[in-house]
């Protein structure tokens, strides 16, 4: 497949607006500014792109929800708060091709009315924001922001926004908050930032790789885009390969190329040759699949189908020296260092499902606590705020559903299967 | 309306009905924690989630509006479950110390899990301890995290009602705290809203920790003894002592809410100083005495005394019943027209704003004004003088699109609120009105041609009066089209302008003018004492009888006071004011009440002006006697008594009836019921004045209506001309009023709230500040023409230059020194120390 | 104190927003770069500009966990992911190794205020994990040895 996402990575000074214009660059913006902002909305309701932030949710229908009324101030947000772990893809981006992702927004904003946009990028990406930042004021310069742009009616500012540090400021409205200056809490939905988002006002907030993806679509049109990979779900995806593999990296590939294809093929098969044991398709929040499941396409359905999502597209291979206890203590350590603390079952379950996963790893473990957990399990799923709570009880049934004998086996002797 | 069907059982309600809502009406309770009913939702506890037929997630019901044909199910398996599954969350690091906790027995999470938890306690991981030990965020705040449910109710009151935002949520997840910056001492209103919301031990009184439990206090429900706004409370006791007042949530119109004064303000009631015994003054020395040799006295001082050589002052704070029985006192058997309710101001002043504010007409709700398009606050402080007046305010203006225009020379907390924040230059709001009603004639000359009081003013010039009133053209203008641009205006007017003796003619005139627009206006006096309004409609007034019928005219405090200097007047009978220290020239109070023959001081403490006495008589607080309070808004609420006074201290009701009935045979009538019966005869407003409990009634002028009220025109002419001397030796005009924590004798005897304020202090803007380079708390030198004290600075941002404030009741910095009886108001210097 | 500087520099974070409030974390992120840390004054200080409440910064500060909020740290603040990525590739071996080497525990500073060392949650590093972030720089694929070279090599 042509690379569209990292065309430009690995070419030298591949941030600079200079090779980015050599590349082609910013002709989409040129092309974009010459059609009415209704018809670019459907341009890219008819390539059928998802969300890459993680929810999928099609990009072309949240523009759709904007209110046209030209009176009214709008907001575009990118989203590059990228803190899935396994992820960093809009890091890729950003670091290597800024300005993909600032045509990107561009055009969106144009497309959405928005006079306004900002970049919420983690507060830990220091080197990325000061490359934006490079990036943004080269474009102002060359009069691709500002004030009539390219000559046009269509006047646009970007600005920077770093994140302090909260896994949870990647949710949506969390994210506008922390934008306004308060903690980084999800808000209440309806209403949608659509209606009512950033300093209550008409809002479209999209990932990086999203944004991204919006040049192309201009350029070579939604039936092109359309046609690569799957059917329901088409497009370019970059896969976050870490772990066990390798050559791990960023990879971009059709969406639906097979798990199988993007670990053996793309990524040289598994370190030292040992087997697999495990593969987290996207991101910690996308239930664990096994062996079994290899085949799989890497899309949103086929994911779906088996229980787990495809999320931000961070592929985390686990071999067969991994203890899937250790894994999944690891990984509930983490959500409830980041549970915000809005809501009950959230902010007091995960660290108490965190506790128990310790014990169970420290060999302290007390009968009964495998079905604690998954007592647990039920009491937070569905009931939290906002879906990370859901995530952190998702990850876990993905790991007891596939290895709940390993968890036993922990509970009975006390110590691990996998013993090294 | 919207029909829906929860557990089966259809009802209809309004659109956008919370499921909660809609469930309580089909009679199904649902448990919550983070909602109430005052404060914005979140729906972060998740304790109310139900089920929705066809929806796959559980809802949670304090943020979700019924839909037609919604079928809610709240009592189903999973509902059930998932309730006891949050209180299990919820107990999994909660502190679980309940035998040692103050809130045992009325706390919340104790009732829920007795009724929906689990009841068998699973957890047995270690808990997070925020911290070993209680720790005070102030003088009356303490606080324990380890007991928090984290509903964040707290801090929600703080932002969206007190509008202080003191409080926050400090680091995250389940290490989160509410708590304030740094767990440093709170400055802030120190009105416990935060404790009042609080489910569970997590906020608590300091002063009322390990006192009692719950189930061991008596209580009677009453009403708060502070400001006009008149919150409905209850006081409760333990072994003779008040400890504790709080405000029910069901009963009263204030629902939740009290400020300092009113949650923590009772202890004056407990003081040792309260006077037990009658004293006489005998070798120029007060002696306790008996009832009888205090009442023979009487007999024979103000039996002899007939006419206008007597009279009466009545603090503000005395019932109806009292209030009453007192002008029949006075006008039956002292033969007497002499008779006010206050020594703060002049009674013409005081006729005028009747007139102006339209009290004589009856009552008006504060939700009902605040239900306008509109709201002009002018001559009040409210968020100081009346606290819950503010609250009410703020919560409005942040749900519904009610406009507020404040003007005042200092800034306060209700701006930021404010869609216009006027600050004029003190005592200037009479060219502040008439510019708004100048402004609004230019834009309905047409309209406004009918209103003859018009031609007085048409003469001058917007700019004028702006300059005059110390305010920007445009922003009058802003203003006054804000005002014509609305269908409903609520003008509350604050009792500056009765102090100031200022502005109250161009307010009626305003009152006219928008009236004459055809706005849908009301009008809501704002008053500092709780029963200002009662003494008034009592008739205790020289101008007017109870009812403001037409009486023959005598002398107000003014005027006695007066009269005594140039030995006109004998014997005085003052109840519960305390003359000396708030008549605005203390030299000349203490002057006219030495000249006195014969002085009778009944009130609680031995005031400065009881001291002067030749005879003082202990009454009754608050706590100790029954009777009724009109709020300011005509509101009639009954209190109750919890104790009996001390020693042999009576009721005020008792001891002016004795008197009455020492003097003049068949007047004792000394029980509140019998006597409410005849104001209800006598007192036209009063006749649908029913049970005083619950949300009480607001009266109303009926039939004829009142008579015998001065219009406001002919009132403010009576009063003498006032010289204004500017003087740059003087650069500050010094206004006074009341403090937050302080406003009146009982707060000085109240040892909380004295606690609370430390210091006395000149607030001044902070530009002043930096003018001067002071910073706040620094010790400043306040110099008068008279007097001169030492204080230690406030700064307030946006307070008008040239403005300096001290309140009115400081024990240490009596503020009537610096001023003198005929002029208007005092001007000081400020120099640092 | 913030200086002249810095309170310009906010002024000039203040200009992206249409409300003050929004520049708080741009404010603190400045007011810790000099001191490595943010002291009650600078809270302070930040909340007066701006125009809100001193405990809305406190929120600010301890929600997010790049502000170390009257939490000291010593020059070098070593930051090693301990995520899922970085675990399966050796991150507890890491920091075992860097304990040795400073001599020093998880959440310790050594005794001159040269290094503070505790763990973070995932950097976005995760193709080249372990990894680990020293101040406001990223290490990757490190090992033992790399580890050791780059201590050495920082004064
Ligand atoms: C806990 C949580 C964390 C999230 N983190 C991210 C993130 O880091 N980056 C991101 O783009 N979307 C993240 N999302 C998804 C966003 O809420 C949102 O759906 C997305 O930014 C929308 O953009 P898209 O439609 O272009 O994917 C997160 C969602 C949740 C619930
Ligand atoms: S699920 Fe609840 S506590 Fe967890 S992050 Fe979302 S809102 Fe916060
Ligand atoms: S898991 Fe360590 S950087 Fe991602």
């Amino acid at each position: 497949m042509e690379k569209i996402l990292l065309k430009n990575v690995g070419k030298p000074d591949s941030h600079r607006i200079d090779t980015y214009l050599a590349g082609g660059g910013y002709k989409a913006l040129e092309k974009a500014l010459t059609i009415k902002p209704e018809m670019l909305i459907q341009m890219v309701k008819d390539s059928s792109i998802k969300g890459r932030g993680g929810a999928g949710f099609p990009a072309g229908l949240k523009w759709s929800f904007i209110p046209k009324d030209p009176g009214l101030s709008k907001y575009l947000c990118c989203n590059a708060d990228e803190g899935e772990p396994g992820t960093y893809k809009d890091r890729g981006i950003i670091e290597n091709d800024p300005h993909l992702l600032i045509e990107g927004m561009i055009i969106t904003s144009y497309a959405i009315g928005a006079k306004n946009a900002y970049i919420y990028i983690r507060g830990e990406f220091v080197f990325g924001r000061l490359r934006l930042e490079e990036a943004i004021k080269e474009a102002y310069e060359k009069g691709y922001l500002g004030r009539n742009i390219l000559g046009t009616d269509f006047s646009l500012d970007i600005y920077v926004h770093a994140g302090a540090g909260a896994y949870i400021c990647g949710e949506e409205t969390a994210l506008l908050e922390s934008l306004e200056g308060f903690r980084g809490q999800p808000r209440r939905k309806p209403p949608f930032p659509a209606l009512s988002g950033l300093y209550g006002k008409p809002t479209v907030i999209n990932n990086v790789e999203t944004l991204s993806c919006i040049p192309a679509i201009v350029e070579k049109g939604p039936d092109w885009f359309a046609k690569i990979g799957s059917e329901k779900s088409p497009g370019p995806k970059i896969f976050c390969v870490s772990g066990h593999v390798k050559n791990p990296g960023l990879y971009e590939l059709p969406l639906g190329t097979p798990l199988r294809e993007i670990i053996y093929t793309h990524c040289g098969g598994i370190r030292d040759d040992k087997k697999l044991k495990a593969v987290i398709p996207g991101g910690v929040s996308a239930p664990m699949l096994s062996e079994a499941d290899l085949d799989t396409p890497m899309d949103f359905e086929n994911l779906a189908a088996k229980g787990s999502m495809l999320g931000s597209g961070a592929v985390v291979v686990m071999d067969e020296t991994t203890c899937i206890v250790k894994a999944a203590y690891i990984i509930m350590r983490f959500f409830s260092h980041e549970s915000c603390g809005k809501c009950t079952p959230c902010r007091c379950g995960t660290p108490w499902l965190t506790q128990i996963l310790k014990k169970l790893e420290d060999g302290e473990s007390r009968p009964g606590d495998v079905k604690e957990l998954e007592r647990l399990c039920t009491n937070i799923f569905g009931r939290t705020f906002c879906p990370l709570g859901d995530g952190a009880v998702m990850s876990l049934r993905g790991a007891l559903k596939h290895f709940r004998d390993e968890f036993v086996y922990h509970e009975e002797n006390k110590k691990c299967m996998v013993a090294s | 309306m919207v029909t829906l069907k929860v557990n089966g059982k259809e009802v209809t309600v309004p659109e956008g009905t919370l499921i909660l809502d809609a469930a309580k009406v089909a009679g199904y309770d649902i448990p919550t924690f983070c909602y109430h009913k005052d404060l914005i939702s979140v729906g972060s506890c998740r304790m109310c989630l139900v089920k929705i037929e066809g929806q796959k997630k559980m809802q949670p019901s304090c943020i979700t509006p019924v839909m037609q044909d919604m079928s809610v199910l709240t009592e189903t398996e999973t509902a059930l479950s998932a309730r006891a599954s949050m209180l299990e969350f919820l107990l999994s690091n909660h502190a679980l110390d309940c035998p040692v906790c103050d809130k045992g027995g009325e706390c919340e999470l104790q009732d829920m899990v007795c009724k929906h938890g689990p009841h068998k306690g699973v957890y047995a991981e270690p808990k997070i301890r925020f911290h070993e030990k209680d720790y005070p965020l102030s003088d009356v705040i303490v606080k324990n995290s380890n007991r928090c449910v984290q509903c964040v109710r707290c801090v929600r009151v703080c932002d969206e009602i007190v509008g202080r935002g003191v409080l926050g949520s400090i680091e995250r997840g389940a290490h989160q705290e509410e708590t304030s910056f740094l767990k440093t001492y709170l400055d802030c209103d120190q009105d416990g809203m935060c404790i009042a919301v609080c489910p569970v031990g997590c906020f608590m009184r300091r002063p009322f920790r390990y006192r009692a439990r719950p189930w061991d206090l008596r209580g009677s429900k009453t009403v708060c003894p502070y400001c006009g706004t008149g919150c409905r409370m209850t006081i409760q006791e333990r072994d003779g002592e008040v400890v504790r007042s709080v405000a029910n949530e069901e009963d009263g119109f204030n629902g939740i809410m009290l400020c300092a004064r009113g949650r923590f303000g009772y202890d004056f009631i407990n003081s040792v100083e309260r006077l037990k015994r009658p004293l006489l003054k005998k070798n120029g020395e007060l002696v306790a005495v008996t009832w009888e040799e205090a009442l023979s006295v009487i007999k024979e001082k103000f039996g002899s005394t007939g006419g206008d050589r007597i009279g009466a002052v009545a603090s503000a704070r005395l019932t109806n019943e009292e209030f009453y029985l007192l002008q029949r006192l006075v006008r039956g058997v002292f033969k007497s027209a002499n008779i006010d309710s206050t020594s703060r101001w002049h009674p013409a002043s005081a006729q005028a704003f009747i007139s102006a504010t339209g009290i004589n007409e009856g009552g008006t709700s504060v939700v009902d004004c605040l239900g306008s398009d509109t709201v002009l606050i002018v001559g009040s402080q409210v968020s100081d003088e009346n606290p819950v007046t503010d609250y009410f305010v703020r919560r409005t203006v942040r749900d519904n699109s009610t406009g507020l225009i404040i003007a005042s020379p200092r800034a306060m907390k209700l701006d930021s609120s404010a869609l216009h924040s006027l600050r004029p230059v003190p005592a200037r709001n009479g060219p502040l009105l008439k510019a708004l009603t100048l402004h609004l004639y230019k834009e309905e000359e047409k309209k406004l041609s009918g209103v003859k009081a018009i031609e007085e003013i048409k003469g001058l010039t917007t700019g004028g009066l702006a300059s005059s009133a110390g305010l920007d053209e445009g922003e009058l203008k802003t203003a006054a089209e804000r005002l014509n641009a609305s269908g409903s205006v609520s003008v509350m007017a604050g009792i500056d302008l009765i102090r100031y003796d200022e502005g109250i003619d161009s307010l009626a005139l305003l009152v006219e003018v928008l009236k004459a627009l055809g706005k849908e206006l009301r009008v809501l006096p704002l008053l500092d004492r709780c029963n200002q309004r009662g003494a008034w409609d009592m008739g205790v007034h020289p101008g007017f009888g109870p009812g403001y019928t037409d009486t023959e005219s005598g002398l107000g405090c003014d005027g006695m006071l007066e009269a005594a200097r140039e030995g006109r007047m004998e014997a005085m009978y003052v109840i519960g004011e305390d003359i000396v220290s708030l008549f605005p020239d203390e030299g000349f109070a203490r002057q006219a009440l030495g000249n006195l023959k014969f002085l009778v001081v009944q009130d609680i403490f031995l005031s400065e002006t009881a001291k002067l006495a030749d005879l003082v008589l202990p009454g009754a607080g608050f706590a100790e006697k029954d009777g009724t309070f009109t709020n300011q808004e005509g509101r009639v609420q009954a209190i109750s008594g919890l104790l009996s006074p001390p020693g042999a201290a009576r009721t005020d009701l008792e001891v002016i009836g004795a008197i009455g009935s020492s003097i003049s045979t068949g007047f004792a009538q000394t029980d509140p019921e019998a006597i409410m019966g005849e104001i209800r005869k006598e007192v036209n407003m009063y006749s649908g004045v029913k049970g005083a409990w619950g949300e009480g009634t607001i009266v109303k002028a009926s039939g004829s209506g009142p008579k015998g009220l001065t219009g406001a025109k002919k009132a403010a002419k009576e009063k003498k001309e006032k010289k204004e001397k500017k003087d740059k030796d003087y650069p500050f005009e010094l206004v006074t009023g009341n403090h937050l924590f302080h406003s009146g004798r009982f707060s000085r005897r109240a040892a909380i709230l004295k606690g609370l304020l430390k210091e006395a202090t000149v607030e001044i803007s902070a530009e002043d500040a930096e003018t001067l380079g002071v910073k706040q708390g620094d010790r400043v030198r306040v110099k008068g023409m008279h007097y001169e004290a030492e204080l230690s600075v406030k700064t307030k941002k946006g307070t008008k230059k040239g403005v300096a404030f001290i309140a009115e009741n400081y024990e240490q910095v009596p503020v009537n020194r610096f001023l003198r009886r005929g002029e208007a108001i005092a001007r000081v210097s400020i120099t640092p120390l | 104190m913030l200086s002249e500087d810095l309170k310009k520099e906010i002024e000039a974070e203040v200009k992206k927003y249409p409300t003050r409030r929004s520049a708080v974390m741009a404010a603190l992120t400045m007011a810790q770069l000099d001191k490595g840390r943010v002291t009650a004054e600078d809270m302070r200080e930040v909340a007066d500009l701006l125009g809100i409440n001193p405990v809305d910064v406190h929120e600010i500060g301890t929600f997010y966990t790049m502000y170390n909020v009257e939490r000291p740290v010593g020059k070098y603040h070593i930051q090693v992911c301990w995520n899922i990525s970085c675990s399966l590739l050796g991150a507890e071996h890491l920091i075992e190794h860097i304990e040795k080497l400073l001599g020093i525990k998880l959440g310790e500073t050594t005794p001159d205020k040269k290094f503070t060392l505790t763990t973070v949650e995932c950097l976005g590093s995760c193709g080249t994990a372990p990894m680990m972030q020293i101040n406001d720089d990223y290490y990757e694929n490190l090992t033992g040895e790399r580890v050791e070279e780059i201590l050495k090599g920082l004064d």
